[in-house]
């Protein structure tokens, strides 16, 4: 109610000020009023992509395909848990940037044990997802004890990741030798979708409770709102934002061992392209539904994307390789862009 | 050099003349004028017909800050308007520009000469190229000086200096009065705006005193009194010896010893069950920081005990555990979360209520609890929904106060509690903060609001200059002799009389 009347008298001024602009303002009210009845604004991702599958589906009928569909819902897993450990530092208002390099560290290191020992890859994958950890100690005790901005702290352990996996690997490409129950369990399908899926479900699950349904995700939002009141409130901040960055580093491991049973090999450029993709699905996600950072607008924001870039690459096969960058970081800035001006 | 006022609306028929080589003192409660004589003089304000202003013997057309500036006035204003991340030179040419040489390149080996010969004029012996922010309060406002005066040479003939000192530690002071001793010698006329009056003893040669737009008088400061200064500004003398101590009942819930910030210097007090107890003093006295020392929101030296166990410094969290509970003068900093939820706001302190087995948070329970908050303190709109970002400051507030009392805390510390509030619900606060004490918590509140310590508060502790100065009951208080506490006019009382310090 409130915000209407904020919006109205808001008109009222702009049209005192600017008398030509008359026309073009009372188009913008309609225009905003459609908007808030059809839910747009708060779903906007989901009408892309409805609009997505329409478009390409209409320019190319091989798009609506069940390959489609399993190609990205398979292939987006790794980015979409990327995401999701980005997510949880930014709700309390911290960036890692070190999530990609953290996958590849864990993926190097599954990869790694898997071709000089003789341990069982289920193993490997928790030595790795423990190593991981321990850096999301590393990175939180950088932020929190040593005060380093966030940014710059977890950009440099990105760096020092990638310098540690270039020497694991010795710089070559590492391909397993993984048993065929390890990869079974990476791309089998389900009744026709993908078993990963099924993962990254349980992870999305696991953090909406978290984030949406407990103390712990109160914390992280109400620190990301407002640091200082919400330590003069009693949360233990510094706690929350160590916290967020072990968990961070946490879930990015568990991309990097789904990687491994997916694909099996290691290269150190594997990481660095991951970073965007999940980073872009974050913040446009955050524009979704609640209105902060939160995972099923993250997901869905995700998938938008993805069928986007792919019915580019099936209706125009002679551009695909600077499609897909020019599409995420476009549909990226406008979409925030379009999210602040709402504000 | 002579100026002479006729009337305007907050200054009436003010006249007064500096000479040159002077430090002349202006002083007068908040609201008597001070500062609509500074802009007048600075040509931001309009004054009315018959005014004037002279320098040596030429008339200054008032209400254009570039004339004023062409007549030789320069200014220091309070918060000094530097940028700290800039270093000394850079801060002084940003004021005057840049002498520059080949493809607009900044000379800085001579501006770096020039920089240090004008800070070394002043008194200063600093590094020009290090950050304004790293400098001591003292250098920056000499920074400050510099930079209105980097031309005295050719014209500047009078400088104002507007509560320079309100920031500065006390151990400083004497070094800005040695370069503003310098600006003197040089033929500068200094107009110097101040409320500490030792100060003005300390530097001014003459003192003009406001009061209500008027001017009292102007005075030799050897002639002057600080008690007869104040008098003088207040308008009456209404010095009384307080009445003797009368032991208050129990043991305290609250005790500060040795209680030491930044500001606030060894002070010792006890706070009981069921009382309010107020802080004033001026800006800078300590009456800002003290309640965030208490709360452990800012680090502290000295014990605070609550209900007689000690209470860890530097933690909010521990403060809160044994009880404790701030509302904070800036609340949109400190205070709430401006886009999350009323609901999410209030709940903050304390979710353990609404935990289920699971470890979610139970959302009825949890709306329930906060919509009978929303009731009690009638909180508009009733919508636990929305965000703070959309109250009115009144509601935000008495949301903040609601995140609190639901704690039931045995010590409620409130700074500025009705500050930027309207009328309504300023009387609903004072309310409730009785009510909280009459339900057995003892309540501190800190305010520049005379009248709030009036209405509310069962004793009044005054700090100056980080102590402790003066107590008063409510039935022995009177609304100019805290004003004539604050600036210490009236003789501080010694310190063993000072209640509940011996405890």
């Amino acid at each position: 109610m409130s915000a209407a009347g904020d919006v109205s008298t808001g008109d009222r001024h702009t049209i005192g000020a600017r008398s030509d602009g008359g026309d073009r303002l009372h188009a913008d009210g309609r225009v905003q009023k459609w908007l808030a009845r059809s839910g747009l604004e708060r779903l906007s991702a989901l009408y892309l992509w409805a609009g997505f599958t329409l478009l390409f589906g209409l320019l190319e009928p091989a798009f609506l395909s069940s390959t489609t569909f399993q190609l990205v819902f398979g292939e987006g897993v790794v980015t979409c848990v990327l995401a999701l450990a980005f997510l949880i530092p930014l709700a309390a208002g911290i960036y890692d940037l070190s999530v990609a390099a953290v996958m590849s560290l864990a993926l190097c290191i599954s990869v790694y044990l898997n071709l000089h020992t003789s341990l069982p890859s289920a193993v490997g994958a928790c030595i790795a997802v423990a190593s991981s950890v321990a850096v999301g100690f590393v990175s939180g005790f950088i932020v929190v004890r040593l005060r380093v901005n966030s940014f710059i702290a977890t950009l440099g352990v990105a760096q020092v990741l990638l310098a540690a996996v270039i020497e694991l690997s010795d710089n070559r490409q590492l391909v397993g030798n993984f048993s065929s129950g390890w990869s079974q369990l990476g791309n089998r399908n389900l009744a026709g979708i993908p078993v990963v899926d099924v993962y990254l479900l349980a992870i999305a699950l696991v953090l909406w409770f978290v984030l949406e349904q407990t103390p712990a995700g109160r914390y992280l939002f109400a620190t990301g709102g407002n640091a200082e009141a919400t330590r003069l409130s009693g949360v233990p901040v510094d706690r929350v934002v160590w916290g967020s960055l072990v968990a961070s580093a946490f879930v990015s491991s568990l991309a990097g061992v789904l990687y491994s049973m997916r694909n099996g090999l290691f290269v150190s450029t594997i990481g660095p392209g991951y970073l965007f993709p999940a980073v872009a699905a974050v913040f446009l996600g955050a524009s979704q539904l609640s209105r902060r950072p939160n995972v099923w607008g993250t997901l869905i924001a995700y998938f938008a994307l993805a069928f986007g870039v792919q019915g580019l690459a099936l209706s125009a096969t002679s551009v695909t390789a600077w499609t897909q960058p020019l599409f995420q970081g476009v549909s990226l800035v406008v979409a925030v862009a379009l999210a602040s001006r709402r504000r | 050099m002579s100026k002479s006022f006729g009337a305007t609306r907050a200054l009436s028929d003010v006249s007064f003349e500096i000479a040159a080589g002077e430090v002349h003192a202006l002083v007068g409660q908040n609201g008597s004028g001070k500062s609509t004589l500074i802009k007048l003089l600075a040509g931001v304000h309009e004054a009315e017909e018959g005014s004037a202003v002279e320098v040596d013997g030429v008339l200054v057309p008032l209400g254009h800050p570039a004339a004023s500036r062409a007549a030789g006035f320069r200014f220091v204003h309070q918060d000094l308007a530097l940028v700290n991340d800039l270093s000394v030179v850079e801060n002084l040419g940003l004021g005057r520009g840049f002498s520059t040489g080949f493809g607009g390149r900044i000379r800085w080996g001579s501006e770096r000469r020039e920089a240090r010969s004008m800070m070394r004029e002043l008194g200063f012996e600093l590094d020009v190229r290090r950050p304004v922010g790293e400098l001591a309060q003292a250098e920056r406002t000499g920074v400050a000086i510099a930079r209105a005066l980097w031309d005295w040479e050719a014209d500047a003939r009078v400088l104002v200096l507007d509560e320079p000192t309100s920031a500065l530690p006390s151990a400083e002071v004497a070094v800005l009065f040695a370069s503003i001793r310098r600006v003197a010698a040089r033929g500068l006329g200094v107009l110097y705006v101040s409320h500490r009056l030792d100060e003005i003893f300390a530097i001014a040669n003459r003192v003009t005193v406001l009061r209500d737009g008027s001017r009292v008088g102007t005075f030799e400061t050897r002639q002057m009194t600080e008690a007869r200064l104040v008098s003088l500004m207040i308008g009456q003398a209404v010095l009384r010896s307080s009445a003797p101590a009368r032991p208050r009942g129990g043991t305290p819930v609250l005790e500060a010893r040795g209680l030491t910030g930044s500001e606030v210097c060894g002070v010792d007090f006890d706070a009981h069950a069921g009382e309010v107890l107020g802080f004033v003093g001026l800006t800078g006295s300590g009456r800002e920081e003290i309640l965030q020392l208490l709360f452990g929101a800012l680090p502290r030296r000295g014990v605070v005990r609550v209900a007689g166990s000690d209470v860890p410094p530097g933690s909010p969290r521990a403060s809160i555990s044994r009880g404790m509970a701030l509302v904070p003068a800036n609340r949109h900093r400190q205070g709430l979360i401006l886009e999350m939820s009323v609901r999410e706001n209030c709940t903050l302190t304390d979710l353990r209520p609404f935990r289920t087995r699971l470890g979610a948070i139970r959302r009825r329970g949890e709306l329930a609890e906060v919509s009978s908050w929303l009731t009690r303190l009638d909180v508009r709109p009733r919508d636990p929904t929305k965000t703070l970002a959309q109250l009115s400051g009144g509601n935000q507030q008495k949301v903040v106060l609601a995140k609190w009392l639901r704690l039931e805390p045995r010590v409620i510390l409130l700074d500025e509690p009705t500050q930027g509030i309207d009328v309504g619900a300023k009387a609903l606060i004072h309310g409730l903060i009785r009510k909280a004490a009459d339900e057995g918590a003892a309540v501190i509140v800190a305010t520049s609001d005379d009248e709030e310590i009036r209405d509310v508060c069962d004793l009044a502790y005054v700090l100056r200059d980080g102590e402790l100065v003066a107590v008063r009951e409510r039935s022995e208080l009177s609304i100019d002799e805290l004003g004539l506490l604050k600036h210490g006019g009236a003789p501080a009382m010694p310190g063993g009389a000072v209640r509940g310090s011996t405890g």
